[in-house]
């Protein structure tokens, strides 16, 4: 990197940080160096080490786990210095922002208990709940205080966890994976919110998978793949130029780029909906909707969280009753005409079963041959030794893929997919999305994708239905 | 922060909700000691009337004459259907009858017991708490210690204890062996030790694991680690983050764990002679006592009810979510 | 994110504990059965047979655990009470589990009333502590075995049902049931692949825990003169019986508290878990 910099306003900088667990080592060499006003971006997918990175600068890595090299925050090396001393620092030189910020809020203090208790306790702020009002205001949580952290959105309890982690008025913010779950609206706040702070001369560490959160945060990037740096330097220059394969390859994953799928002749109605009206406990969430879904067509249904998506879905599947209009299936489409994929795969097996017991019952069960099955495996490039393995024992987008051949053994015509690859990293959902595409297309099966990512529902799908 | 709290009506209707179903339980409970305690009279051998008076008077002193005293006295003629209804008709007038040995009211009887036996309950959970929160709390804040696996080890070995064998083993060691404790019988609160140890050690067995469970799921929380690296200190941590939310499970435990203190008040109060309701429960079965049986098995019941409602309401308190 | 997949040695050391623990469980409570059914043949003692002159000896060739307080062999008592409990314990766990769990996919495969009925009875059953219910049961007819039979039976079948119906409930609510049904899985095979291996660690528990408290609740009931009656030979019975003499020979009563004890260790053990699910 630059090292023509002056010290005098870097704020942190690692040089060879090594992390093992015993012998085996997960992450390094990383150096790095950023300063005040700045901001560093450590991208990569799940395991590549980008967490350990944050811990370790923190100094909250697990027990078992060693972390070398040198650390230095403020001009001081703190790799040697003992967790309790450090931990003198947090919130006051340096926060972190959590990633999952329903689980970091403690779930039985309300809002603003939080927020002002930290203004209270780390700030000593002279009046912490006029600062707290103040801090509520400015991320447009008033009125939320006296709420509980589980009666939160996503986005919300994300910019309270913010106001939590800044309140002791710490200049450096390690923010990991922020904008986890959270869909585009929300992803583009909390980026907002992030960006905010190294223009106010503040130092920002982010971590993250999202290529587009990355564009936006700017500063310098480091791509991290399974321990190793790929790449390192400016964020711009590299997310318009990458050198390496696997740079290349997570970029071309980003649904952003993605070339527009190209309309196709549509063939027979499978599936049509009628001024459909959907309800979820009591609640009316849709209200007359129209829906086709013609043979070799692949169907979007984009939306918010919450918006009843899920329902629809359910709905259309004849899981529920629709609240009042009409779902017809073609006539010649027998009950299991139509499968479902799941946004969790995990949760769509039995988890005691092995793979393959699952896959020959429903092959069994649906007169369709063993060697059909496995061909359709190889086409999905899952190992067949996968199969003697327990769902949980096998990766998500793996699973997602064994799931596919096992709602295919039915001979579906319709297939409905809930956010299928919502919980997959970004290269695993190209591939995964791309494989879909292809197996739709050969067998002319008609599809309903729910998605809140609007770049998948616009470039993937043939047609796209948005739900408000 | 007090500032805005909107949630006062559901509050209201949560808090009436327990109410109502804590209610229910009671009849139910007095519904079930009623039936039972009926047919049990009904199917006491031989004519019941012949039986109580033998009780009352002595065997000497009974006979033909006597009995149908008390087959008037009792209205034991009766169909079985119209006894019955009598029977929870003055149940649900809280007439609770008279004992058909000694004569006097049940009602004072039960009285009488009952601040013995709510006197051993309160030192039993007392002496549970005392016991189970620090060792909890120790082995929670290690979970995988030392102090983790020899209090894990313990509690196993006591929780295969039953009341009434660690009551003998206490006696044994403390009252006559050691001559440390008066063995039985109620003549002051010394005679309390050894009774509420005997109950307060099985429920410490599983409510101190209760409570490490608690702790070490605090302790590994991503919301601790939160409030750490937003800047709270350790202590301050624990006070305002961890203790409340590892109350919850171990409030609501205590709960749980109200049956195995009425079953044994029953036993242990039969153990050391104790005056209270379960001796007298124990007694009354022996001595085909109906009446006194009915009105011991409901007291006991109703207070397995109070103690549910009790923890309801503290449960309420904690953990606003359930509203 | 990802460091608990490197924490391998400890979890794995775990269950190596819990599986010798488990394992020392199922020896125990073997030998205990063993002991239970082959023993009363191998004593050569009739378990009720006095001889005063005999009373509160010690251990020897001819009595292997010595005599009680009315010549009577000891060992030959303990097993015969062995073989009441064990044997109470293990009808019970048949009579209530098996309607227990049946009941609770009743409940939470047909929901509406059947549900609400069953639970209703269920609740009621519940509204007192089990051990009244039971002592309640018991003192309808003093002395019965069978009363005691009964009234364990009906208060435990309680748990099996409970659990059976909550986890059913959430099961079959799941997308893995979902997904089945929609490529034609029948009820059997729901069953099979889903709810068997889902509830029936479970309910292994249940009954180990269920046979405990069976065992523990006869010799309680014994104890305080309210369940078997002597002079049969019944574990709770024997303590009563054998304290007084507590001073003389102190090995008597613990022979019959040491029972009891490594009985409900071995099923606690067994099972690996310290609390119910």
């Amino acid at each position: 990197m630059n090292t023509m910099l002056d010290d005098a306003c870097v704020t942190v900088s690692v040089d060879e940080l090594r992390v093992h667990a015993g012998r085996k080592a997960l992450l390094g060499p990383v150096s790095f160096s950023v300063n005040a006003g700045n901001t560093l971006v450590v991208m990569g997918e799940t395991g590549a080490g980008k967490s350990l990175v944050a811990q370790a600068i923190l100094g909250n890595l697990p027990e078992q786990l060693h972390a070398d090299g040198v650390i230095e925050v403020d001009g001081g090396r703190v790799d040697n210095v003992p967790v309790n001393v450090r931990a003198a620092s947090w919130g006051r030189q340096i926060a972190a922002l959590p990633q999952e910020p329903w689980r970091a809020l403690s779930p039985l203090k309300r809002s603003a208990r939080h927020v002002s208790e930290t203004y209270r306790h780390v700030a000593h702020h002279a009046d912490p709940e006029a600062a707290c009002a103040k801090a509520f205001e400015a991320l447009g949580l008033t009125g939320s205080e006296a709420r509980l952290p589980g009666e939160l959105s996503g986005g919300m309890a994300q910019r309270l966890a913010f106001a939590a982690a800044t309140a002791g008025g710490a200049p450096i913010l390690l923010a990991d994976e922020p904008t986890k779950g959270l869909d585009s609206d929300r992803r583009a706040r909390v980026v907002e919110l992030l960006s905010a702070v190294p223009r106010q001369g503040g130092t920002l560490i982010a971590i993250t998978h999202d290529v587009a959160v990355a564009r936006a945060l700017g500063g310098s990037l480091i791509v991290l793949r399974e321990g190793e740096v790929v790449e390192q330097g400016d964020t711009r220059s590299i997310l318009a130029a990458p050198s390496h394969p696997y740079t290349q390859e997570l970029i071309a994953a980003d649904p952003s780029t993605w070339p527009q799928t190209l309309p196709v002749a549509p063939g027979e109605v499978l599936l049509k909906a009628c001024d459909l009206s959907v309800k979820r406990a009591g609640r009316l969430l849709i209200e007359g909707l129209d829906i086709l879904v013609r043979a070799g067509e692949r169907v979007a249904l984009v939306g918010p969280s919450g918006i009843g998506k899920t329902s629809l879905l359910d709905t259309l599947a004849g899981l529920q009753t629709p609240a009042s209009g009409l779902v017809q299936r073609a006539g010649d489409l027998g009950t299991r005409a139509v499968q479902k994929l799941y946004q969790d795969p995990p949760a769509a097996f039995p988890p005691h079963v092995s793979l393959k017991v699952c896959l020959q019952d429903a092959a069994r069960l649906n007169g369709t041959p063993w060697t059909e099955v496995e061909d359709l495996l190889a086409r999905l490039a899952v190992p067949l030794s996968l199969l003697d393995r327990r769902p949980d024992a096998v990766s998500g987008g793996e699973l997602q893929r064994v799931a596919l051949a096992r709602a295919l053994s039915a001979r579906p015509r319709v297939l409905l997919a809930d956010e299928p690859t919502s919980r997959l990293d970004p290269i695993t959902q190209a591939r995964t999305l791309e494989m879909l595409a292809e197996i739709a297309d050969a067998r002319r099966l008609g599809i309903v994708l729910v998605t809140h990512d609007v770049d998948i529902a616009e470039r993937w799908a043939h047609r796209c239905v948005a739900l408000t | 922060m007090g500032r805005v709290r909107p949630q006062i009506a559901p509050w209201w209707r949560s808090v009436l909700g327990i109410l109502a179903g804590r209610g229910f339980q009671a009849l139910v409970v007095a519904l079930v000691v009623g039936i039972v305690s009926f047919i049990m009279m009904q199917a006491l051998p031989g004519d019941a009337s012949y039986r109580i008076a033998a009780g009352r008077y002595g065997y000497d002193m009974m006979d033909a004459a006597s009995a149908e005293i008390v087959r008037l006295e009792l209205g034991l003629d009766r169909p079985w259907w119209m006894q019955l209804s009598t029977w929870l008709g003055e149940l649900a007038t809280f007439d609770l009858g008279r004992s058909h040995v000694y004569g006097s009211r049940v009602v004072d009887e039960v009285a009488k017991q009952l601040n013995y036996s709510l006197l051993l309950a309160g030192g039993a959970v007392v002496a549970s708490l005392v016991i189970a929160i620090p060792v909890g709390i120790a082995a929670g804040m290690r979970p995988g210690g030392k102090i983790d696996h020899v209090s894990l080890a313990l509690s196993i070995f006591l929780r295969a204890i039953p009341a009434f064998a660690l009551g003998i083993v206490l006696v044994l060691v403390f009252a006559v062996q050691l001559g440390l404790m008066p063995v039985a019988g109620f003549r002051g609160l010394q005679h309390l030790v050894l009774p509420s140890l005997t109950l307060g050690l099985g429920l410490a067995a599983v409510s101190s694991r209760v409570v490490r469970d608690a702790v070490a799921e605090a302790m590994s929380a991503e919301w601790r680690l939160f409030s750490r690296t937003k800047g709270l200190t350790a202590r301050r941590t624990v006070v305002s983050h961890v203790l409340r939310n590892a109350s919850l499970p171990v409030v609501a435990y205590v709960g749980v764990q109200g049956a195995y203190l009425i079953e044994g008040v029953v036993i242990v109060e039969t153990v050391f002679a104790w005056p209270g309701i379960g001796h007298s429960l124990v007694h009354a079965i022996f001595g085909r006592d109906v009446a006194m049986v009915q009105g011991t098995a409901l007291a006991l019941g109703l207070i397995y009810v109070g103690l549910n409602l009790v923890i309801d309401l503290v449960c309420r308190l904690i953990d606003p979510r359930s509203a | 994110m990802n460091a608990m997949a490197h924490d391998e040695t400890s979890p794995m050391k775990q269950r190596l504990a819990i599986s010798t623990s488990r394992m020392a469980g199922l020896l125990l409570f073997a030998a205990l059965g063993g002991a239970a059914a082959f023993g009363p043949a191998l004593v050569g003692h009739d378990p009720a047979s006095q001889s005063l002159l005999d009373a509160r000896q010690g251990p020897s060739a001819e009595h292997l655990l010595g005599t009680d307080h009315l010549g009577r062999d000891m060992a030959a008592r303990l097993l015969s009470g062995a073989r009441l409990s064990l044997g109470l314990a293990l009808l019970s766990v048949v009579s209530a589990g098996i309607p227990g769990a049946l009941l609770g996919v009743l409940a939470a495969r047909s929901g509406g009333w059947t549900d609400r009925l069953l639970t209703a009875f269920a609740d009621a059953v519940l509204a007192l502590p089990g051990l009244l219910l039971v002592l309640m049961l018991a003192a309808i007819a003093p002395g019965s075995w069978w009363a005691l039979y009964v009234g364990i039976s009906l208060t435990l079948w309680v748990e099996y049902f409970r659990y059976t119906r909550q986890r059913a409930r959430v099961v079959l609510a799941a997308p893995q049931v979902e997904a089945s049904r929609m490529l034609g899985f029948g009820p059997s095979l729901i069953l099979r692949r889903h709810l068997i291996p889902e509830i029936g660690p479970g309910l292994l528990t249940i009954a180990a825990f269920g046979a405990a408290t069976a065992v523990t609740a006869v010799a309680a009931l014994g104890f305080v003169s309210v369940g078997i009656r002597p002079p049969q030979a019944e574990w709770g019975v024997m303590m009563t019986e054998l304290l007084p003499y507590w001073r003389e020979a102190p090995w008597l009563i613990l022979q019959p508290v040491a029972a009891l004890v490594l009985t409900v260790l071995a099923l606690h053990l067994s099972v690996g878990g310290m609390r119910r699910p």
